[in-house]
């Protein structure tokens, strides 16, 4: 079909272009290698307890859901929104789960599982129905949601909390148990990062994320439907929270009304380490994984550093604020020496 | 089958307060390289975008290949085989140059829906090849110049196979050899039995490649000729539609002091060197190509791009400027060339829009005195023959013209010397041009100097005194007035490379 | 006869004079998106004196006010910022931060009350202010992103001073803030009064507000008109950030002591009463005299449902769904025509 426009191909100078921006990304997910391991020399030199077998477990575990969340984010961050009810649809999901589970204590774990994220899914299409179909901003419709379904939880729990000697051990056991040698919480986190993995680069749907997010006039003329796309990553952000919800309330035993209250805010932190641009288009899952393992990291050792508990949340802050910063800054350079390199 | 491919009868489209097309027809045959012409806001744009499925037209019919379509979207464009390369490039910044060649028809698998990433490189790269192209196709779009970009979005054309390619001012952004590879490719596209539609305000362009040319005025349809059976002069007055010196009011002030002087203004990427005079009662005329770096010199002066280098002079004094409030507060006024984005508050009245600049002059301790504001308004607005009923009126409720004459009261708001017009007639009707043309004159004789930017070699011509030619971020030449041809300035803004006869 | 008309007519628009005074019209004034919120207040108090017969006595009324009009000081910022097309996020944690200072700073280092409370109105400056630099420095930032991280910053902070103890024992005096009544009337309602007035005029008559709506509709125009866009960004997030440690006073005044968590979740209450005030969220539009209404209807509303033993987890719920309310039945198709009402009457 093209083969015969112009045949002087052979003649062509071989460009060894790499494209700025990717090697700046590279970069910047080295560097954030970087700085774990060496966050991780530190913390060890300071305490030896750091990188025993049983923490690093601890530490894995606590991060998997963390990441499960940020995988989540991630795609809305990538459309050009936010999600900040993500906390109260976690804890609305496991409410419910565990009074389920609490009264029916035969219910098999995966059906408890299967339910928590049914649960995520309806959220998670209110939320997107607002935001694709109505026309409400994201942050001003999440905003209004987290309260909503925070309400709601409190409703349902009636202001009780559910403990873990009302669950069966069986549910408690999600967090506990172990599929093929793995931890049933990290088994499940690496089954939704292949999931994730093929979604996003090997499906058109995927793809059409990013492409609404790159630029959304051209999605439209492309004829990308950007309502669908739009309820599509909600759904899926919600559907995550509720399965999250479900493995929180396993693995920590106990079901409260005020469950995971701005934990949003360490989700959005973790995508924004790991180099999601706030600005819609680009984002990376081994990036994102990798911010949430610095944001794991740096949680678990803070206590080990013997750094009280409450400087967690303004380093959490800092961290935000630097990072959108750098990445900000970085790419004023890339802008700035490619100006400089077009000759006049 | 019908002898043309694509033919559209009596297009009519109207939007709120101008008429953007007006009966406009137009035939295009299979493998034919058709020139669009026309001046600034001739309808050129808004043709394409009825072809493209953009807009729907208010009246007239589209047929493709005999047969009557209509398009409710572009989409429904894009299947039967149409489409467009824009002069402002419309892609998907953060992903590859594959996904961007293949966006919304991707190589999937059958039954998983996968999609084949392997093929799409190497079918990417194969176009690409055969574009004489050696760009990545796994590169990122953003990183690409704006020429490579064009290249892909012509990949992209073939990709989806289309007959009908639409070419919106490709070669604008480019260097002349990036032009003449562009035009390779055109011609390329041609042999093969694709049929092109050329945007161009470069006769250059069309000489080189057209075999039709179609001529639009003023959302009309003027003509269309084979392209040996028009002369130039003959075009010339087609696009134009009068002599030149017609439209034009007599220059006849006298110039008075030096008012500003720009020496070896620089900003890394934009422009270099930049050294003019201006003198009071003066219109200095700055042309060149778009993308030349004439409105980026404008900003500089304005306070608006900061720049690297040199020094401005300001009646004698050195200034250095880094905010349009302090460019104003110094005596210098921009108009600047998007009025809609840059200018005016559309959803503000008229009276409104007149006085954001110079908030100042109704202020006593920071409150408004609102009464004051009214009769200063109306004034200024009579003064420039607003076309409207009050001041209240909103400014988005008025033509083109109105719209611009509402721009420059807004200027006469402040104690200004020098003032900058960035293409001041650009979307605005001929009758309304000749008023701002009035306009313009009577300020360079009130001892306002003026530069007027434009791309509009005959308004540049009628209007300055002295006119300074810009290519790729530097002053060729600075012609005068007596002695400027079309051709002269032709030649100073493509001055790197011998030309076939123009003008 | 018609001709004649149409003939002065004509003459008229070859003179082109331009009328400078602009018309009444009762059809204008009374399509007004404020006469519906007042209807809505009357509904408000209709029903809350139904529910319980204390409520329209004067004590009634009047412990209502005390209650909720602490978190509406943030109200007149937020109008400007979400005129401005912004948000800030980190209304709440500014007023737990300097709440949390000015409380330390008397107990734990003697400072006199006089002088804490100055800090508190500086910490809560800084806070507005280190927002506005960092919007109008990284203007690749949004609003969002960037009171969002100020938003856990400023929280966190005050968790690093008190981490979590209570910090009270302020002098009798100082309960006069949140409790102490001037002529019958409630300090609180007084103040708020006079700042209502003050913003009121800042923002409908002032070259300032004037500014402030300029930039809302296109920031470009008025950059290239000579606006200092970013000054008057900076000043409008440090009003806020003073406005919530003007918050942080009566709050604090009002409950006696203080904690880290104190006025969480405040942004939500305070762009839920701008947005009900007919404040666009897509900017350039909407009047102070609305947001202030809607202060009162949400404050009674809450107030109200207190009174019939709603739990404070329910308010959550319909104070979201009235957000969602406000912003969404505008762009509802169904009021088309409404809309086209309301964007006239905005001219």
């Amino acid at each position: 079909m093209a083969e015969s426009v112009i045949d002087n191909s052979a003649e062509l100078p071989v460009e060894k272009k790499t494209s700025k921006l990717a090697a700046v990304s590279k970069f910047r997910e080295l560097g954030l290698l970087a700085f774990i391991v060496l966050l991780c020399v530190v913390v060890q030199t300071k305490n030896a307890s750091f990188l025993t077998i049983g923490n690093l477990t601890d530490m894995i575990t606590n991060t998997a859901i963390l990441s499960i969340l940020a995988l989540g984010m991630m795609l809305v961050l990538i459309t050009r929104g936010i999600d900040l009810s993500i906390g109260s649809t976690l804890a609305l999901s496991g409410m419910i789960v565990a009074q389920t589970v609490s009264v029916y204590s035969g219910l098999n774990p995966i059906l408890a599982i299967l339910m928590g994220t049914a649960i995520g899914v309806a959220c998670g299409v209110v939320i997107g129905f607002l935001v694709a179909k109505i026309g409400i901003l994201p942050i001003i419709a999440t905003l209004a949601m987290m309260n909503i379904f925070r309400g709601l939880n409190y409703t349902v729990s009636d202001g009780q909390w559910i403990s873990s000697y009302q669950m069966p051990t069986s549910f408690v056991s999600i967090a506990t148990s172990k599929i093929i040698g793995i931890n049933t919480l990290v088994f499940i986190a690496i089954i939704i990062y292949i999931a994730a993995f093929y979604f996003i680069n090997h499906t058109r749907t995927g793809r059409q994320i990013y492409a609404v997010g790159s630029n959304p006039e051209s999605a439209k003329v492309s004829g990308i439907n950007q309502t669908k796309i739009l309820l599509i990553v909600y759904s899926i952000m919600g559907g995550l929270s509720g399965l999250s919800g479900v493995l929180w309330v396993s693995k920590f035993a106990s079901a409260q009304g005020d469950t995971a209250s701005g934990y949003e805010l360490t989700v959005i932190a973790a995508c924004i380490l790991g180099g999601v641009s706030i600005a819609g288009g680009s984002g990376k899952i081994s990036g994102v994984i990798l911010g949430a393992f610095l944001l794991g990291i740096l949680n678990n050792a803070l206590p080990l550093m013997n750094v009280s508990p409450f400087w967690q949340m303004a380093i959490q802050g800092s961290i935000i604020l630097i990072a959108v910063i750098i990445n900000t800054l970085v790419k004023r350079g890339v802008d700035r020496n490619n100006l400089l390199r077009r000759k006049i | 089958m019908s002898e043309y491919v694509l033919e559209m009868k009596g297009i009519t489209k109207r939007f709120p307060g101008v008429t953007a097309l007006d009966q406009v027809n137009f035939k295009l045959k299979a493998g034919e390289i058709h020139a669009l012409m026309g001046e600034n806001g001739a309808g050129k744009s808004t043709f394409i975008k009825v072809i493209t499925g953009v807009h729907k037209p208010d009246e007239g019919d589209i047929y493709l290949n005999g047969e009557k379509v209509e398009f409710s979207s572009p989409i429904d464009a894009q299947e039967v085989g149409i489409a467009a390369i824009y002069q402002h490039v419309t892609n998907y910044p953060d992903l590859s140059v594959t996904e961007n060649i293949f966006m919304g028809h991707e190589k999937v698998q059958k039954l998983t829906g996968r999609i084949r990433w392997k093929e799409m490189h190497e079918e990417a790269r194969k176009i690409l090849r055969s574009l004489s192209s050696s760009i990545d196709p796994k590169a990122e779009m953003g990183s690409l110049s704006v020429a490579q970009q064009q290249i892909v979005e012509i990949a992209k054309a073939i990709s989806t196979h289309a007959r009908i390619i639409i070419m919106d001012e490709p070669t604008a952004a480019l260097t002349s050899r990036e032009s003449e590879e562009l035009y390779k490719i055109a011609e390329s596209l041609r042999d093969r039995g694709a049929s092109i539609v050329f945007i161009s305000h470069r006769f250059e362009d069309m000489y080189r490649l057209a075999s039709q040319v179609t001529v639009l005025r003023d959302a009309k349809y003027i003509g269309s000729w084979g392209i040996d059976e028009i002369s130039n002069d003959a075009l010339i007055v087609a696009m134009v539609g009068r002599e030149i010196n017609q439209v034009f009011p007599d220059r006849n002030g006298e110039l008075g002091e030096k008012l500003l002087h720009v020496e070896g203004l620089s900003k890394a990427g934009y422009f270099a060197d930049i050294s003019f005079t201006l003198r009071k009662g003066e219109i200095l005329g700055l042309t060149g190509l778009v993308g030349a770096g004439r409105t980026e010199v404008c900003q500089a002066l304005f306070g608006i791009m900061p720049y690297d280098k040199g020094t401005i002079e300001l009646k004698g004094q050195k200034v250095r400027i880094q905010s349009p409030k302090e460019a104003i507060k110094l005596g210098i006024g921009y108009l600047p060339e998007d009025r809609q984005l840059q200018g005016l508050v559309l959803q503000w009245s008229i009276g409104r829009n007149i006085t954001l600049s110079a908030l100042k002059k109704f202020d006593a301790k920071g409150w408004l005195n609102e009464k004051k504001e009214h009769a200063f308004t109306k004034n200024l607005a009579e003064k420039m023959h607003v076309k409207a009923n009050s001041i209240f009126d909103l400014v988005s409720s008025l033509s083109g013209g109105n719209q611009q004459k509402v721009a420059v009261a807004k200027l006469l708001t402040a104690q200004l010397d020098v003032i900058i017009l960035d293409e001041p007639t650009k979307g605005v009707d001929v009758g309304a041009k000749t008023a701002i043309y009035e306009i313009i004159n009577d300020l360079a004789a009130q001892g306002y100097g003026i530069i007027l930017v434009s791309s509009e070699m005959l308004e540049v011509i009628g209007m300055s005194d002295r006119i300074a030619v810009m290519r790729a971020g530097r002053i060729t030449k600075i012609l005068d007035r007596e002695t400027v041809t079309q051709e002269k300035i032709l030649e100073a803004s493509m001055a790197d490379k011998p030309k076939k006869n123009v003008g | 006869m018609t001709m004649t008309q149409k003939a002065i007519g004509q003459n008229e628009y070859v003179q082109r004079t331009l009328k400078d005074k602009q018309e009444f019209s009762w059809k204008k004034f009374f399509l007004q998106w404020e006469w519906l919120l007042i209807l809505v207040f009357f509904l408000v108090l209709v029903i809350n004196t139904n529910l319980s017969p204390f409520f329209l006595n004067g004590a009634g009324l009047r412990d209502a006010t005390m209650i909720f009009l602490d978190k509406a000081f943030v109200v007149f910022p937020m109008v400007m910022i979400m005129i401005l097309r912004d948000i800030d996020i980190s209304v709440g944690s500014t007023v737990a931060l300097s709440s949390v200072i000015m409380a330390t700073l008397y107990n734990d280092f003697s400072l006199p009350m006089g002088a804490a409370l100055g800090a508190c109105l500086l910490v809560g400056a800084l806070c507005g202010l280190v927002n506005g630099l960092l919007i109008v420095k990284f203007k690749e930032l949004s609003a969002v992103i960037v009171t969002l991280g100020t938003m856990i910053l400023y929280r966190g902070i005050a968790y690093i001073i008190l981490e979590d103890q209570a910090s009270g024992n302020f002098p009798a005096w100082f309960s006069f803030f949140g409790w102490g009544n001037v002529g019958g009337m409630p300090f609180i309602l007084i103040v708020f009064s006079v700042l209502a007035v003050v913003f009121t005029l800042l923002l409908h008559k002032t070259t300032f507000g004037r500014q402030i709506f300029a930039m809302g509709n296109n920031t470009t125009a008025s950059r290239f008109s000579g606006v200092q866009i970013d000054k008057v960004k900076i000043i409008v997030f440090t009003l806020a950030g003073v406005m919530a440690a003007i918050t942080a006073i009566f709050l604090t005044s009002r409950m006696g002591s203080t904690r880290p968590n104190v006025a969480t979740m405040y942004e939500l209450d305070v762009i839920a009463m701008v947005a009900l005030g007919g404040i666009s969220t897509a900017g350039g539009k909407g009047r102070m005299i609305g947001a202030i209404i809607a202060v009162f209807i949400l404050g009674y509303l809450q107030y109200g449902l207190g009174l019939i033993n709603i739990p404070s987890q329910t308010m959550l719920v319909i104070t979201g769904l009235l957000l969602l309310a406000a912003v969404g039945i505008p762009k509802l198709n169904v009021s088309q025509k409404f809309k086209r009402f309301r964007r006239k009457q905005l001219e």
